[in-house]
């Protein structure tokens, strides 16, 4: 087992893919920064100054004001007074919700890449890992080897895990090395807040902890760690399943994608909670914004991914080890 | 590619494998099972006067603080900060805390909140537009303007806009407080006169709270709409329009000294 | 049977679908010796190979390599084989080592001396280090086979091994299996549908067309029942109807008469050309090429 993994490990180095996503990243960090940069600046300007509490002051006036309007959505409205209670509560507590400096950068690189960016880095990898060998033809030596089957699945299926734990690594570690140039690169201890609870009657503050930044990461990591494993295995899944590399990728851009937009305007569907590409946004519940349906939480999502994973995994190894290769 | 650095990458791949694993563990286990600690409840107002050499300005109040219905979006706010910026060398740092409909008991609240009382602290000028929703319900008008419930909530409204004074003279000594004065947009309407009755009342009482504390300055504004006012409103007919909220930016303007 | 039998099928169907691809196959291959797999695309070698080598599962049958049932002893099983199916399709982006070593890693106890071994067997041992996407097509090729080695294997399946390579390709390709089955010892299966290959490089053959083998036996044998003899006579129709008069025979359009091969006879026929005045211009006598033995075993009846 050992030496089949070396040996994929071996082909994913040798095909450069973890270099062109690292430079993927990095170009879209820069472009992240500078935005992230500009943004700060022009608050600034705008207000004067660069105190966090008079910026977050106006916040949170400003949101009052875009509440008070009678055109905006039931649902939208909702999801604003949650945020408004939530700066409210930083504000009261005198904790900043963006310390400055690249930890922070990180932090939210990390949750808007969650559902999206990052997945589709780790489909890169996964879609092609499979059928790459169909398409190479190198399938046919691969299986004529006194290996099982299910052996050699596997040990792709591992190099896979570890690729996508890599491409997490790259990712966090450039997006601190780039942002720390424009940032700062201090602000691991600074405090964050977590564990707010959205019910219907709004946001409970009852259950909400105090942690340090690096914690806080050490988590966001693990969730997106997570959530990159699944969607990775869905596409190593259809990898398996759909020999061209191109369609098998197309299939599940378009499934991510279509969470994303439904994201947006399925509050009440309420069954189209257990698609997995809704579920995505593991990061939201830790730090406490609305969930896109009602009654999704962070063991429900993790539910839905886990079957949805564990379907994808028995389907690619049936599939693998039943199929005949022409 | 030698086999070390094979080696090597899925080594290191094994060792994230394992602390993104542990980082979700420990996800799972902070959002489920642990301990609500309680973040310490901020007891006292930082005061940090970072802004020194500059002109800070704070804005209270409704909707005409905010400047609804200036299509400029600048509000009399706006206006004024310019008009400053033009005379002044000084930074000006505006910080408006209005908000839309807001009445005088929910003014009376924002003020006791912590962060608004340090921005108070922080301010050289302090402007502020209360009681028009108290008064005109939102734009609804008077509905029974001739009963005694008006009586009752100019009542209840005095009290509030003594203890918002309070509020300010207790954390910011030295600002000047503008207080603008009630219009009349319903002038031109069936019932305007006895409005304006009303008003005229309402914005004498004002002045008379006004003067009881120091520095606070009551600007009037009735005079500035009181003929043509279709002409300074916005087409909802409450709110004034761009060249209203610049007849109100230069009343406060000629006020101001530093 | 003095040579040990080192695969051995018996009786191999494949059906897909409904339709019956592969239907009911059954030979054997012995120690050192070259075994060609003769028949038209779509036949169904490639099928045919492909279960042999474990990539499609045979809807019955059985198949022995070396005594281990493919099916229930996998592994023990293709320890014993070695392949190429198709074009030896190796990973472009590897270097020809690197990819000997990932095969070598997914084979127990083969090292990098064995390496080495198959290398210099191939002659490759100068250009291993480069990426195979430098390779000319005979240089894959060959990578491809010292793959196919590298195990030790005591079969070799090759399908289509001249496939796209130059004349000289084909002759060094050629020599060289002759070259593994007598001196290594090895079983070589070698698919092809070109006849005139499988005629100079096998020792026997298998001829299959529509999913069955139509015959299975040495190239020599298959070739000496269909000898024919030659004949050019001068006066031809003299001549033809004292040969009509004792045999049966085949005019050509080159003006020559053909006639069955008959060692006995031919002596006898000749004298009495002789002595009817007729003069043989030319008398030879004729090896079939596997063409010719092909159309006349597939083509003059429809198999069925």
């Amino acid at each position: 087992m050992n030496k089949l993994i070396q040996n994929e490990m071996m082909k994913l180095v040798a095909k450069k893919r973890l270099l062109v996503i690292a430079l993927i990243i990095g170009v879209l960090v820069i472009l992240f920064t500078y935005a992230q940069y500009k943004q700060v600046q022009t608050q600034r300007e705008k207000l004067g100054t660069s105190d966090w509490r008079t910026i977050l002051q106006q916040q949170i006036v400003d949101t009052t004001n875009r509440l008070s309007s009678s055109r905006i959505s039931d649902e939208w409205k909702k999801q604003l007074q949650i945020s408004l209670q939530q700066q409210q509560y930083y504000l009261d507590h005198d904790i900043n919700p963006a310390e400055p400096g690249a930890p922070t950068f990180m932090r939210i690189f990390l949750e808007n890449s969650i559902d999206l960016f990052i997945p589709l880095m780790v489909m890169v990898i996964a879609s092609d890992l499979v059928s790459s060998e169909h398409s190479l033809g190198t399938v046919k030596l691969l299986l004529t080897r006194p290996v099982k089957r299910w052996k050699v699945l596997l040990s792709k299926y591992i190099t896979l895990c570890l690729a996508v734990s890599l491409i997490i690594a790259i990712a966090g570690f450039l997006s601190y090395a780039i942002s720390g140039v424009v940032f700062g690169y201090k602000g691991w201890g600074a405090p964050i807040l977590t564990g707010f609870n959205v019910t219907d009657e709004g946001l409970n503050t009852s259950q909400v902890k105090l942690l340090s930044l690096w914690k806080f990461l050490l988590m966001d990591f693990g969730l997106v760690w997570f959530v990159a494993i699944v969607v990775g295995t869905l596409s190593f899944m259809l990898s398996v399943l759909i020999r061209s590399t191109a369609a098998g990728m197309g299939v599940m851009l378009a499934a991510l994608i279509s969470g994303a937009i439904l994201n947006n305007m399925i509050s009440s569907w309420e069954s189209a909670k257990y698609f997995f590409m809704v579920n995505l946004r593991l990061t939201d519940y830790m730090k406490g914004t609305a969930p896109p349906i009602e009654g999704m939480t962070l063991a429900f999502s993790m539910l839905v991914l886990l079957v949805w994973w564990l379907a994808a995994l028995c389907v690619s190894f049936i599939v693998f080890t039943k199929k005949d290769v022409y | 590619m030698s086999k070390n650095v094979i080696r090597f990458i899925t080594i290191l791949a094994v060792f994230f494998c394992l602390l993104w694993a542990a980082g979700l563990g420990w996800a799972v286990k902070e959002y489920y099972a642990g301990k609500p600690d309680q973040a310490p409840q901020r007891t006292k107002v930082v005061t940090k006067t970072e802004n020194q050499k500059g002109l800070t300005i704070v804005a209270l109040g409704d909707s005409l603080t905010r400047g609804t219905g200036d299509e400029t979006g600048k509000g009399y706010v706006g206006d004024l900060v310019d008009e400053i910026k033009q005379k002044t060398k000084r930074p000006v740092q505006l910080t408006n805390l209005g908000i839309n409909g807001q009445r005088s008991d929910q003014l009376k609240k924002q003020v006791q909140q912590m962060e608004v009382q340090r921005q108070l602290e922080k301010a050289d000028v302090i402007l502020l537009t209360i009681g028009g929703n108290d008064l005109f319900r939102g734009g609804q008008g008077l509905i029974d303007f001739q009963s005694g419930d008006i009586a009752a909530i100019e009542k209840k409204y005095l009290n509030n806009l003594k203890f918002i004074f309070q509020q300010i003279r207790k954390h910011n000594d030295h600002a000047n407080v503008f207080f603008i004065g009630l219009y009349n947009p319903f002038s031109e309407m069936d019932q305007g006169k006895e409005m304006s009755k009303v008003i005229r009342h309402w914005n004498y009482d004002s002045a008379e709270v006004s003067a009881a504390f120091p520095k606070i300055v009551f600007v009037p504004t009735f005079d500035l709409f009181e003929l043509k006012v279709n002409d300074y409103l916005y087409s909802d007919k409450f709110h004034p329009n761009t060249k209203g909220y610049r007849l109100i930016a230069e009343r406060v303007a000629s006020l101001l000294t530093w | 049977m003095e040579k040990n039998i080192t695969l051995s099928v018996k009786n191999l169907r494949k059906v897909i679908g409904r339709k019956e691809i592969i239907k009911g196959l059954t030979f054997d291959l012995r120690e050192g010796e070259v075994f060609g797999f003769l028949g038209p695309n779509g036949a169904g070698k490639t099928t045919t190979i492909r279960m042999l080598v474990g990539l499609i599962k045979p809807t019955s049958g059985s198949i022995h390599i070396c005594g281990y049932n493919l099916e229930e002893n996998f592994q023990a099983a293709l320890k014993n084989l070695g392949c190429i199916v198709e074009n030896p399709e190796l990973y472009p982006f590897l270097s020809g080592y690197h990819n000997l070593l990932h095969f070598a890693r997914m084979l127990d106890g083969v090292g990098d001396e064995r390496i080495k071994e198959v290398t210099e067997l191939v002659g490759l041992t100068e250009r291993i280090h480069d990426k195979v996407k430098t390779y000319s097509l005979g240089m894959r090729q060959r990578l491809g086979i010292a793959q196919a080695l590298l195990g030790n294997p005591k079969v070799l399946i090759l399908d289509e091994p001249t496939n796209g390579l130059d004349p000289a390709g084909i002759r060094e390709m050629r020599e060289f299996i002759r070259f593994l089955a007598e001196h290594e010892g090895l079983s070589v299966l070698v698919s092809s549908h070109l006849l005139s290959e499988i005629q100079l490089l096998c020792d026997r053959v298998a001829i299959i067309a529509k999913g069955t083998i139509i015959r299975t036996d040495t190239v020599l044998r298959l070739l000496s029942n269909r000898e024919k003899m030659v004949w050019r006579l001068e006066p031809y129709e003299t001549g033809k109807q004292i040969l009509q008069a004792l045999t049966k025979i085949e005019e050509k359009d080159d003006g020559t008469i053909w006639t069955e091969y008959n060692k006995e006879k031919i002596p006898e026929w000749n004298k009495q050309l002789v002595d009817s005045g007729v003069s043989v211009l030319e008398m030879n006598r004729k090896m079939p090429v596997l063409e010719d033995l092909f159309l006349e075993l597939t083509g003059g009846e429809t198999i069925e």
